[in-house]
């Protein structure tokens, strides 16, 4: 069962890439790396990349569920299985023919409601397929035909809950398993991730963001009511690796929000990443990019495994580039901290701990006045991928430098919800390409025009190339090595997900999605 | 412990999951709110507390799962009826004014990231942010509380003043000069650039646009470049003297 495992996953992982006739999860493979060993679209042919086809997504008379408009900004990363693309919006699931574009259906799925921000996709195993709703399902849909097999609730709407993460399929020596996670962080809730079974979607475990009360990670919190209604969402899809059998992940914001003063400590296991036993879901180590968080940075950013060479040692290594503007590498068995940076420049750190973990600056933590922190609530990263490419060692962020007022509006001894946001502010928008060993940016491309977040993630190939997107609705391919432009072509908007490649009879394409279109890319 | 949490937020979900009840939030009727406030103050607020956040005698309401799943009193009349030392004997239209109170409380907290009233930023002062402006901030460069920043403090609201002082809004189009190789310079209004091409207005109101290249030379003149810069220098003492100190300026 091990070895299926590794066949299924990656097989694998942190050394080659092998999944080059499909994009079988989120990230590609387990590893969060989204790098690919295809190389029929390469450096020295790039400029003859033609244009494949284009599926935009129909989600017709359906209302979108609360009102409004429905969503249909593709921001979920298609999986490709058996030459069948999947893709999704909220409430959503297109069924696409990878070669050709053609929708082969269309799943709707009857919401209730829930906040629909965004979805991130779908997860695949065997033949079913399993997506997350707003309004707190996991459903399982047959593959074939998109009929669906069984829905289970994962999370709780009245709580202020809702979901939009990719489900993760992880299959370990013992059992298989879907892995979903929850959002949602209006009114003070714990956040948590749970396993399911894949055939029934009965739940397997659930680990809550938070400690167990008498614990000494529990002295983090100023009380049990606190720590209980202390947020830690996990909206962003996990990577895993086989070999350590390990889960890992990150864990948003604590809650109140940006009112802090009412959670005292550093509130674990609010903005961690963490690696748990898929089995059992038992912890088995946490590192925190942001002790007592009050500016919105979740640390859900992908954490990426590969191997690698520190001080002239093998390593397995884990790195995170966070929101809060701080660059860590990980060893992924322990936890231990290996270095901490930062990838953009930021004002509201005053150093890092004895365990790499930056020291918030009182200073820079909202106030009535307002306090001038960078970056802003959008941080220097949000939930768009990062790339690592095993063959520069670099590790590829699409950051943006931004400024903003931090204002604390509730300063109650016992604030709840947010009690305060930012405001204003400029941003720059560039791409990142960071040493892992040195921690050090090697080099910047800053993107130019509207700065502004870059809502695009990013993929590189053993071709020799980089993809992302640009604030100006380009989707542009660079030198991995010294970010170089090498082609570009415009799209109709921005790149709003992050781009895949896979190889179908002979065949490598290039898909990316932008709005409500996905455009695939191919050598003429 | 882990399994008591397990078991109180498990109960608290399984009955959760288990409702088919409305997903609709109870929309709040204010007259009925005010209504519950008055009962709520009567008969509640000494152990809940005045914002209904809790007290060492009763718990938190706003986060209590029981009430986010209420309905119009479906889940808070029999508790009442229930829990020891509560006011058992509300009429239901009493109970349902409750919950409109109730409602109206979490609704108000789950949207408080939202701006009620602006927060006083006037906390500086403004000798020191009239010092500032002349001195190391260099704003005195470019700006003069005789001149264009007269009467700026009658203008904009405080904390508007904060914003457009850190974060100031072009007044009129960026300028670019763009040179073709061999060609003559155009100025004009930018239009929009990225890495691949550049297009500008002129001043006949033409639209023009190059590819970018080598052999097109392109200047942008960006007089808020320095303000940008400057955001790594100030202070918040100097962000919030020299807000006070524009605020006199009236």
């Amino acid at each position: 069962m091990r070895a299926l495992a590794l066949l299924l996953f990656a097989g694998t992982v942190f050394g080659q890439t092998s999944f080059p006739e499909a994009w079988p999860s989120y990230n590609g493979d387990t590893s969060g790396r989204r790098y690919s060993t295809l190389t029929q679209i390469n450096r020295t042919n790039i400029d003859k990349l033609s244009l494949a086809w284009v599926y935009r997504v129909n989600p017709g008379r359906a209302p979108q569920a609360g009102g409004g408009n429905v969503n249909t900004t593709i921001k979920g990363t298609p999986v490709v299985v058996n030459g069948v693309l999947y893709t999704t919006i909220p409430d959503h699931v297109f069924a696409v023919d990878a070669r050709t574009g053609r929708e082969i259906w269309h799943y709707v799925w009857p919401s209730k409601g829930g906040w629909h921000i965004g979805n991130r996709g779908v997860a695949v195993l065997r033949e079913t397929v399993y997506v997350e709703t707003p309004d707190c399902n996991l459903v399982a849909l047959n593959s074939k035909d998109g009929k669906e097999k069984w829905h289970t609730q994962i999370c709780d709407l009245e709580q202020f809950y809702y979901a939009s993460v990719a489900p993760i399929i992880v299959n370990t020596s013992v059992k298989n398993h879907v892995i979903t996670g929850v959002s949602g962080d209006d009114l003070d809730i714990p956040g948590y991730i749970e396993s399911h079974d894949p055939d029934t979607g009965a739940l397997q475990w659930r680990w809550y963001a938070h400690p167990e009360p008498g614990t000494p990670e529990a002295k983090t919190w100023p009380s049990v009511e606190a720590m209980l209604h202390g947020g830690g969402m996990t909206w962003v899809p996990s990577t895993y690796d086989p070999d350590l059998n390990l889960l890992y992940f990150g864990t948003g914001n604590p809650q109140p929000v940006i009112a802090g003063q009412g959670r005292e400590g550093s509130n674990l296991y609010s903005e961690c990443i963490i690696a748990l036993n898929p089995d059992t879901g038992k912890l088995a180590w946490y590192f925190q990019p942001s002790p007592h968080d009050t500016h919105d940075w979740d640390a859900v950013q992908t954490p990426v495994l590969f191997d690698g060479e520190i001080n002239g040692q093998p390593r397995k290594l884990l790195a995170q580039a966070s929101r809060n503007g701080w660059f860590f590498v990980l060893d992924r068995a322990t936890g231990k901290n290996i270095l901490s940076s930062e990838f953009v420049k930021t004002n509201w750190a005053l150093g890092v701990d004895a365990k790499g973990q930056p020291i918030p600056n009182p200073a820079k933590q909202p106030k009535l006045d307002g306090a001038l922190v960078t970056p802003n609530q959008g941080g220097a990263i949000n939930w768009p991928s990062p790339s690592f490419n095993p063959e520069t060692g670099l590790f590829y962020a699409n950051a943006a430098r931004a400024w903003s007022v931090y204002y604390l509006y509730d300063d109650d001894d016992k604030p709840e919800g947010w009690g305060g946001n930012d405001r204003g502010g400029v941003s720059d928008a560039m791409l990142q390409a960071i040493d892992y060993k040195t921690g050090k940016v090697r080099w910047s491309h800053k993107w130019p025009g509207n700065g502004g977040g870059v809502r695009s993630g990013l993929l590189s190939t053993a071709g020799k190339l980089l993809f992302a997107g640009d604030p100006s609705s380009n989707f542009v391919a660079l030198d991995p090595a010294t970010g170089e432009l090498l082609w570009h072509t415009a799209l109709h908007t921005s790149v709003t997900n992050g781009p895949i490649t896979y190889e179908l009879e002979g065949v490598q394409y290039l898909v990316v999605g932008a709005g409500d279109s996905l455009y695939a890319f191919a050598m003429k | 412990m882990r399994r008591l949490i397990l078991l109180v937020l498990g109960s608290f979900c399984q009955h959760a999951f288990g409702q088919a009840g409305p997903y609709v939030r109870q929309e709040v009727d204010p007259a009925a709110a005010d209504r519950g406030k008055r009962l709520y103050t009567q008969y509640c607020i000494n152990c809940h507390g005045a914002l209904a956040k809790g007290t060492e005698q009763g718990p938190d309401l706003i986060r209590s799962p029981l009430v986010l799943r209420d309905r119009l009193g479906d889940q808070i009349g029999p508790a009442l009826k229930k829990l020891a030392n509560h006011k058992s004997d509300l009429t239901k239209a009493q109970v349902t004014d409750l919950t409109h109170f109730l409602k109206d409380e979490i609704e108000a907290t789950a949207k408080n990231r939202n701006l009620e009233r602006p927060p006083n930023v006037l906390t500086g002062n403004a000798e020191a942010g009239r010092a500032y402006f002349n001195g190391a901030g260099k704003c005195s460069t470019c700006h003069s509380p005789s001149g264009d920043l007269a009467g700026v403090g009658r203008k904009y609201a405080a904390i508007d003043l904060q914003q457009r002082f850190l974060f100031p809004r072009r007044s009129k189009p960026l300028q670019v000069t763009v040179t073709p190789s061999g060609d003559q310079p155009v100025t004009g209004s930018l239009e929009r650039i990225d890495d691949f091409s550049v297009a500008l207005r002129d001043s006949s109101g033409e639209y023009k646009a190059w590819t970018r290249g080598p052999a097109v030379k392109v200047d942008i003149n960006d007089p808020l470049a320095t303000h940008n810069q400057m955001l790594d220098v100030y202070t918040d003492k100097d962000m919030h003297d020299v807000v006070r100190y524009l605020e006199s300026l009236k």
